[in-house]
């Protein structure tokens, strides 16, 4: 007989205690990686869409710079335009490096001409571009020819279709972005040509007609030279062009950032009263059960057992009821997270990305551990007091 | 085989209450001798025991096992002696209730070193057959009868083959008819191992079951 059967015919024969502590365990385990995944799922979405943009700053048309934010996380399309002169304009700021226009567009909700409702589209100047040309030119060896487009991690072709349908023209969806969790998951790429194809078309081919104001752009993407302080740069734009709005990326979504921040204090806060309960309950629960195996702690010592083997044995049970519980706990956690996410995201009002499967399995692991020192700990406390006492001490109360 | 020399055992129960249980006792005992230790409750024969096993320490005076000193032992050396050198039969029920006979038999050889699986079941089955239980390998302690459940504790007391067996009150909880067989087992145990047996009982009419018999009162030896 091994220790390890000792100890788990023990735990059979406490069942309610075992539950207990295995109860604990799950809780103490599914609130971190529950608390964790939400926090680092909604922080980890907005970087990777800051990084996706790929510019120092946004240059919009004054008063739109809330609705870009709304689109970029949320996928919501946004329609703005200002004069294309004011590319030339911002690329004479000093301090600026690069400047790439876009034009945003999206597609028509409820018609046979689209095939996705509503979708937020993205048209860019392949000449000047400098956001998706590296991630093109690593896996579509260069850029984007007429009628091909890039989608979002959520794009994808209609199977009755068999081509992406755009106000009646066909595109051929050539690659998928990395998800973001963000609105830009939901949106599709394509150069000014493409747009410009589109719109032309769309009179003979859509139930309604692609309308672009001629020379207008949406949004102007902005890169600082290298030791320049973009702020300063957005400064000087907006003092140049007084009817644009210079959004830096650095301070974009903001409002997220700080209900991340709230979220983050609150999850913490909830993580400390769970854990402080649960291993409370475990150091009850262990007292108890040490308390009335008294006597059969006293038989092992009198039978031979080390005092290190009497704390192993017993410290053996709780770390089984913390593995246990503790993969419970984040199967369900995880589980729950991943199914209930647009609930996640709809509450929160934050965007959310689920991380992949070794992130996910390396904070399990974590929280594993975790929980595992938590109970181990929590236990310890009244298993060691006995394994102190006298074994014909023990035998005796 | 066992020495006491001077041994005192005082319990604390507060910082003003103290309880002598054992005063001052100094005793020898040879190897294959069987010792009936009787007394009222509350003689200190019980602490006497527990003294003899290393199982609690004494507040004066020496405890010696085969020469050896056994509170100058480290706990892991102590615990090595008691799991080689000495059987245990408790006054209480004291088999794991969630193991079955065999697996009760075989628990001190969880506590050995080097103890081969194999040739500790075969053991703890000869044992339990030798008790009459082999229909009961697979039972639990609750589905054994007290006299049955005495029977596997007294088969795990023989399981490492010690030098010494000590028996507390191993009859208390029995009916008469039981008491007399229980106590046939261990006579017959000490003729044919020549284990040293140290029994102690509140009944003074068991003390003709051993080879020599002792009396205690007050934490004393009375008459010897």
């Amino acid at each position: 007989m091994k220790l390890i059967r000792l100890a788990i015919s023990n735990l059979a024969g406490s069942s309610f205690r075992s539950w207990l502590v295995f109860f604990c365990s799950a809780l103490m385990a599914g609130f971190v990686v529950s608390g964790t995944l939400v926090i680092r799922g909604a922080d980890s979405s907005l970087r990777l869409a800051l990084e996706r943009l790929g510019a120092d700053i946004i240059v919009v048309p004054k008063g739109n710079s809330q609705r870009l934010e709304t689109a970029l996380l949320m996928g919501i399309p946004a329609h703005m335009w200002m004069p294309d002169t004011v590319v030339d304009d911002i690329r004479a700021v000093s301090g600026v490096e690069a400047a790439s226009p876009q034009i945003y567009l999206s597609t028509l909700r409820g018609a046979v001409c689209c095939s996705v409702p509503e979708m937020f589209l993205i048209a860019y100047d392949p000449d000047t571009d400098f956001t998706l040309k590296p991630w093109l030119e690593k896996n579509l060896e260069g850029g984007l020819a007429l009628a091909e487009a890039v989608g979002g991690s959520l794009v994808f072709v209609p199977v009755q279709d068999g081509a992406l349908l755009v106000y009646g023209t066909s595109l051929e969806l050539k690659g998928t972005l990395e998800a973001t969790g963000t609105g830009l998951d939901q949106s599709m790429f394509f150069t000014f040509d493409t747009a410009f194809k589109i719109a032309e078309e769309s009179s003979d081919l859509a139930v309604k007609v692609l309308d672009i104001p001629p020379r207008t752009v949406s949004s102007v993407l902005v890169r600082v030279g290298m030791d320049q302080d973009p702020h300063q740069v957005a400064l000087a734009i907006a003092e140049k062009l007084p009817n644009v709005t210079p959004m830096e990326t650095s301070s974009l979504f903001q409002g997220q950032r700080e209900q991340i921040l709230s979220l983050l204090n609150s999850v913490v806060a909830l993580l400390g009263i769970t854990w402080l309960l649960g291993m409370g309950l475990t150091t009850v629960i262990f007292a108890l059960a040490v308390n009335q195996r008294r006597r059969q702690i006293g038989v092992m010592r009198a039978l031979g057992a080390r005092r290190t083997v009497v704390l192993q044995s017993l410290l053996m049970e709780a770390g089984l009821l913390a593995i246990a519980g503790g993969i419970q706990g984040i199967a369900i956690a995880a589980l729950a997270i991943y199914l209930f996410r647009p609930l996640i995201v709809r509450l929160m009002g934050v965007p959310f990305l689920f991380p992949g499967f070794l992130p996910l399995a390396g904070l399990g692991l974590g929280a594993l551990a975790l929980v595992l020192v938590g109970v181990l700990l929590a236990a310890a406390i009244p298993i060691v007091r006995v394994s102190l006492q006298d074994p014909a001490i023990s035998m005796r109360e | 085989m066992i020495t006491l020399h001077e041994v005192s055992k005082t319990y604390t129960v507060s910082k003003e209450l103290t309880v002598p249980a054992v005063r001052n006792v100094t005793l020898d005992v040879a190897r294959g001798e069987f010792v009936v230790i009787t007394g009222r409750s509350g003689s200190g024969k019980t602490t006497l025991l527990s003294l003899v096993a290393g199982l609690t320490r004494p507040t004066s005076g020496r405890v010696l096992l085969d020469n050896v000193d056994v509170w100058r032992l480290p706990d892991a050396e102590q615990s090595l002696l008691r799991n080689r050198k000495v059987g245990f039969v408790f006054q209480f029920p004291s088999l794991l209730p969630t193991l079955n006979s065999l697996d009760n038999v075989m628990l001190p050889t969880l506590f050995a070193d080097n103890a081969d699986p194999a040739q500790a079941k075969q053991r703890a089955t000869h044992l339990l057959e030798q008790m009459g239980l082999s229909d009961k390998l697979h039972a639990y302690p609750r589905q054994l009868s007290g006299g049955q459940q005495q029977r596997v504790v007294i088969a795990r007391a023989l399981m490492n083959e010690p030098q010494l067996l000590l028996a507390d009150e191993p009859t208390s909880d029995l009916d008469e008819t039981t008491e007399h067989e229980i106590m046939g087992l261990f006579r017959e145990i000490h003729q044919q191992t020549g284990v040293t047996v140290l029994l102690v009982t509140h009944s003074a009419e068991l003390g003709s079951y051993g080879t020599r018999s002792i009396q205690m009162a007050g934490g004393e030896i009375v008459a010897s």
